[in-house]
């Protein structure tokens, strides 16, 4: 026993140091020199300045950039791989558009909606300097790349490309897929090394698509300028376009100047930053005046340590701003950009804001930037719902009801993302859970914490008039972390599966659902406390770097002190569903042996061997069955109550298909639940974790067929309105 | 005319307590089986679970949406939307937006209209007789203008089919998605869509006059052919479309003031006991109320319609009063088959 027990102390040793080893190995990340610019707060190795002009007579975009990428991973490269995703909607070839029909929608868009992009100028050039460090591309005056290249006054060192441009797909090898371009060099970029790229490029501005595009006068503007894919230790990184998945890309600075007509509103990413070293420029606000004849305003944003711009006009917004401010935490100048039909709603924008700011601040660790900006956008416009780095888009409606959480849901989701997606930077192409699942988790989490509005609201007449079921409470565990949808679809995909190949119309499901589910069923094994820590160690560890599934997991062994492996085994690596339920419940009278006390669990031999002999009952034999309906494994207790009020917890590992629990007791078996505590929340059927001899199927069925026998009633005379 | 034609008609209802009382337990005991039927699935479901208890105690979501999860049929209209003014909002946008009913319910609500229209016979007769008829009567002419009912509910039938199959997909679902598809403020879509409900409810309640009068021209003057009836029905709108309207915007109005009630007074969910029986017999006053409501429209119309063509009674014959009347009609070279 004493040697049996070394044994397993020594193994145990070996298994963290090995565990830890690991950890430290993964903690290396997809790039080898992804580690923070001095002085900043990610690598910044792609650094985007950008002209834009908006046309609004054509619905078209004109652009012009100069990117200073810097090669941060293990290996050389000759070549650049960009995402120009507009092209997604340049046809009905495209992988986006086919994949749309896939999952049902297969309405041809309109002549006018159409999108697209095309470079018309590409050339790359290695600076004179290349220190990496981040300057003003414009303005610095170490760079001899400013008064050339954009100005073309000198061609010195720029080697023209354009023509070299080729497109790929190398997810499904659609020829017709124009989402990712690729450029041979007539080199090899060093690891460390920079390289200019200058690009032109025009844009034709589609309908809504993908929350990006225009309706009337509002524009929405996201993934529209050609952008650089992440380059790996393994390779470029560059995913085509796909219906069910977001986006990838490299952290550093954006120095964007937007030409739009006068009328515009215009928000963006970035705005006011404090960051050191100071911007060359003042941002934000700095709206270039070109004098009273112009018809343009020139906006000038500024961004730093993002890895996405995205930017908004319209001439209705109504531009609102509040300080967020919370002990502890940074404070944060919250900018909304509001719907004048909502006028009325700001406080809730700002109070779901600042809840997000602080609690995922509390939880996860402080919102690095002085700026965010909320973006209520225009009725069908497409852009709801939808997340960039310190700008996101939120959601209203004409009539939103007070009880109800809209905005107040999509406002804390969006809001969220900041943190999982744009301070730790996943891979939304291959692990959309890894951003779309902890954020709805946490979401979830903020809504009831904050004490926000949870009622349920029905909408009728196309949508336009909501009804409040006040007796509907929503529920974080459930409603909050979508159990719903995810019980519908929960064997769709395994959640391992690069998210780009998830079946489109079921990928939100296993993305969102499923993520926030196990979250939340880890946050009830291990408690609070441990989650939260997990979670706060990832968010730190991995922030402004590109974390892979395996770095999470890792975090949650490491945190939670034990080998969770077996956890994600069933929950991530299986499409395999949880479903425990009592098979049987039973409790009959028995003749009790003499030395019976109120405690007696038998054994299979033992209940054979019971006498019950001729005389009177005096107990009850309750037997217990529990059964694993479902094909994924996790321990769940076994509560089992009496009528004497006493209760019985057994802990199962739930790895045999069912379990025979048998008590001989004086008092009569009342009722089993399986997982009371409900830990398992990814457990599909819930109504069969519980079995009780006091029916009250009976009167709750009356109650509830009586309300339908209303409505029916109530809808044959609405139809008597005909004879 | 308009005005003591309503109160003549609430009169007719009032006085015909029997017809009151037989709509209201006929419209019960029509959905009362496929209500047993849901509460055995509901039943079912539930079996033993410690999750019957919260949903008989208030509202469990969580079992809810696991029923609706396997929920077929019949069953998948078991929603949170029966639960108070939910259902009627649920039943009038359903109608109004051309949403299908699940078959179970489809071939209930055609049941009841079958039903319905075998009775208009009866009811018409009775409030157009303004004398109690006994069951005999009733049934008797029921029996007898059932079959003219039914060739112009052939009609009728096809009219809505139209309306619902063309014009309401030309206005609401096509025409709106042009008329806003560059709409980016919400309210302006909305006003849109309440002009649309307009122009489509105006159609309705259109065919919906004429139909009614089609119906109470067939009873009151026994007419036997229903196209005829219908030419009728068209005539006498046409020449009275101020008090006819008139009319049915204060019936409609009624209409809107009982909605407003209801929505103010429907139970929720509420726990089983007392107050569940409270709560459904609140609901069955408001369903009785729905139905005085539908027999004041054919009350008032009959007698709106008898004052107008001065049939003193119902088997008064009528003054030869040029053009209303159908031995005029007869004598001014009418087709024969619009007359007896």
């Amino acid at each position: 026993m004493h040697g049996v027990m070394l044994r397993s102390k020594a193994a145990a040793a070996a298994l963290l140091l090995v565990g830890l080893v690991g950890v430290e190995a993964r903690q290396a990340g997809v790039q080898r020199f992804d580690r923070p610019q001095p002085g900043a707060r990610s690598p910044r190795n792609a650094n985007y300045d950008i002209d834009v002009t908006l046309d609004h007579a054509a619905r078209s975009l004109t652009g012009r950039e100069t990117i200073r990428w810097r090669n941060i991973s293990a290996n050389p490269t000759s070549e650049l791989q960009f995402h120009l995703y507009w092209n997604a909607w340049r046809n009905l070839d495209s992988t986006w558009l086919r994949e749309r029909r896939l999952a049902g929608d297969s309405t041809p868009p309109r002549a006018d909606a159409w999108g697209s992009i095309d470079v018309t100028r590409l050339r790359v050039r290695r600076p004179a300097r290349t220190d990496g460090s981040f300057g003003g591309i414009r303005t610095n005056p170490s760079f001899a790349v400013q008064t050339e290249g954009l100005n073309g006054e000198s061609n010195t060192g720029w080697i023209d490309l354009t023509s070299e441009q080729r497109f790929l797909a190398p997810d499904d090898g659609n020829a017709e897929d124009r989402t990712v371009m690729g450029v041979p060099l007539p080199f090899a970029v060093q690891p460390q090394e920079t390289l200019d790229v200058e690009l032109a490029w025009t844009g034709k501005i589609p309908r809504p698509f993908a929350r990006t595009g225009y309706v009337d006068d509002y524009y929405f503007i996201a993934q529209w300028f050609p952008k650089l894919g992440v380059l790996e230790d393994r390779g470029w990184n560059t995913h085509q376009f796909h219906r069910v998945t977001e986006f990838y890309s490299d952290y550093g600075v954006y120095d964007v100047r937007i030409t739009a007509p006068r009328e515009f509103v215009v928000g963006a990413t970035g705005c006011r930053a404090s960051l050191t070293p100071e911007p060359p420029v003042a941002c934000a606000e700095g709206i270039v005046w070109l004098g009273n004849n112009y018809p343009q305003n020139t906006h000038r944003y500024w961004a730093a340590d993002v890895h996405d711009f995205a930017w908004t006009a319209s001439t209705r917004f109504i531009d609102v701003r509040r300080m967020f401010e919370h002990p502890g935490l940074p404070r944060v100048e919250m900018r909304l950009l509001l719907q004048p039909e909502h006028a009325g709603q700001e406080t809730r924008h700002f109070d779901a804001t600042a809840a997000t700011l602080r609690y995922y601040g509390e939880w996860f660790g402080p919102y690095p930037y002085n700026h965010i900006t909320i973006v209520d956008p225009a009725f069908q416009s497409g852009s709801g719902g939808m997340e960039y780095p310190t700008l996101f888009t939120a959601g209203s409606r004409l009539i939103a009801p007070s009880r109800v959480p809209q905005p107040e849901s999509v406002t804390i989701h969006e809001a969220g993302h900041q943190f999982w997606y744009g301070i730790v930077g996943s891979n939304e192409f291959e692990h959309a859970w890894m951003d779309e699942g902890l954020n709805t988790f946490s979401t979830a989490r903020v809504i009831d914490e904050a004490g926000s509005p949870d009622r349920l609201a029905l909408r009728f007449f196309g949508g336009f008039i909501p009804w409040v079921i006040e007796d509907v409470r929503l529920s974080r565990a459930t409603d909050g972390n979508r159990l719903t949808g995810y019980r519908d679809n929960a064997e769709a995909d395994v959640q391992a599966t690069p998210t780009f190949r998830y079946w489109p119309g079921t990928a939100t499901f296993i993305t969102y659902n499923k993520t926030a589910l196990w979250l939340h069923t880890l946050e009830r094994h291990l408690g609070w406390p441990v989650l939260q820590r997990i979670m706060s160690t990832y968010f730190d560890r991995w922030k402004f770097r590109h974390p892979q599934p395996a770095d999470f997991f890792a975090v949650v062994s490491e945190v939670a002190g034990r080998d969770m492996s077996w956890f994600f085994d069933e929950a991530y690596r299986s499409s395999n569903v949880f479903d425990y339920g009592v098979q049987s419940f039973t409790s009959t009278r028995v003749r009790l042996k003499p030395d019976t006390t109120s405690e007696v669990r038998l054994t299979p031999d033992a209940v054979q061997s019971a006498s019950e002999g001729t005389k009177e009952p005096n107990g009850y034999r309750t037997v217990v069955v529990v059964r694993r309906f479902g094909e994924a494994v996790f321990p769940v207790d076994v509560v089992t109550t009496f009528r004497d009020g006493a209760r019985v917890t057994e802990r199962w590992d739930g790895r045999d298909r069912r379990i025979i629990y048998t008590y001989d007791r004086p008092s009569e078996g009342l009722s089993v639940e399986v997982d009371p505590e409900r830990v398992l929340l990814l457990d599909v059927n819930y109504t069969n974790n519980s079995a009780t001899l006091e029916l009250r199927a009976g009167d709750a069925s009356l109650k509830w067929s009586l309300k339908w026998l209303v409505w029916l009633q109530d809808l044959m005379l609405t139809y008597a309105f005909f004879v | 005319m308009t005005v003591p034609a309503w109160r003549d008609g609430l009169r007719r209802v009032f006085r015909a307590p029997a017809v009151v009382a037989g709509v209201f337990a006929f419209t019960l005991f029509a959905a009362l089986p496929l209500a047993l039927a849901l509460r055995g699935a509901l039943e079912a479901h539930m079996g033993r679970s410690l999750m019957a208890d919260a949903a008989a105690e208030a509202v469990n979501y969580d079992w809810w949406q696991e029923f609706a999860s396997q929920a077929s049929g019949l069953a998948t209209t078991f929603s949170p939307a029966i639960v108070g003014f939910a259902a009627t909002l649920d039943n009038l946008s359903s109608v109004l937006d051309a949403e299908p009913e699940v078959l179970p319910i489809t071939a209930a609500l055609a049941a009841y209209l079958v039903a319905w229209t075998f009775l208009s016979g009866g009811i018409l007769d009775r409030l157009a007789r303004q004398r109690p008829t006994r069951t005999f009567g009733f049934f008797g002419a029921s029996g007898v203008f059932f079959w003219r009912f039914l060739r112009l509910s052939v009609i009728a039938g096809l009219v809505y089919w139209f309306l619902f199959s063309y014009v309401h997909a030309w206005l609401l679902d096509e025409g709106f998605r042009r008329l806003t598809r560059d709409v980016a403020v919400e309210r302006d879509a909305f006003l849109w869509r309440i002009a649309l409900y307009m122009v489509f409810g105006a159609c309705l309640v259109a065919a919906n006059i004429t139909f009614d009068y089609a119906r109470i021209r067939l009873v009151v003057e026994d007419r036997r052919s229903a196209l005829g009836a219908l030419r009728a029905a068209l005539r006498f709108v046409g020449r009275h479309p101020r008090t006819v309207i008139g009319l049915y915007a204060l019936n409609a109005l009624v209409f809107f003031v009982l909605l407003g009630v209801w929505s103010l007074v429907a139970p929720g969910a509420g726990p089983v006991g007392g107050l569940m029986w409270v709560g459904f017999v609140v609901a069955q006053l408001y369903l009785l109320a729905r139905i005085v409501l539908k027999l004041q429209f054919i009350a008032s119309q009959t007698a709106l319609f008898q004052a107008s063509m001065a049939h003193a009674a119902y088997t008064a014959a009528p003054a030869p009063v040029w053009p209303e009347s159908p031995a005029v009609e007869a004598i001014a070279g009418v087709s024969s088959t619009t007359l007896r």
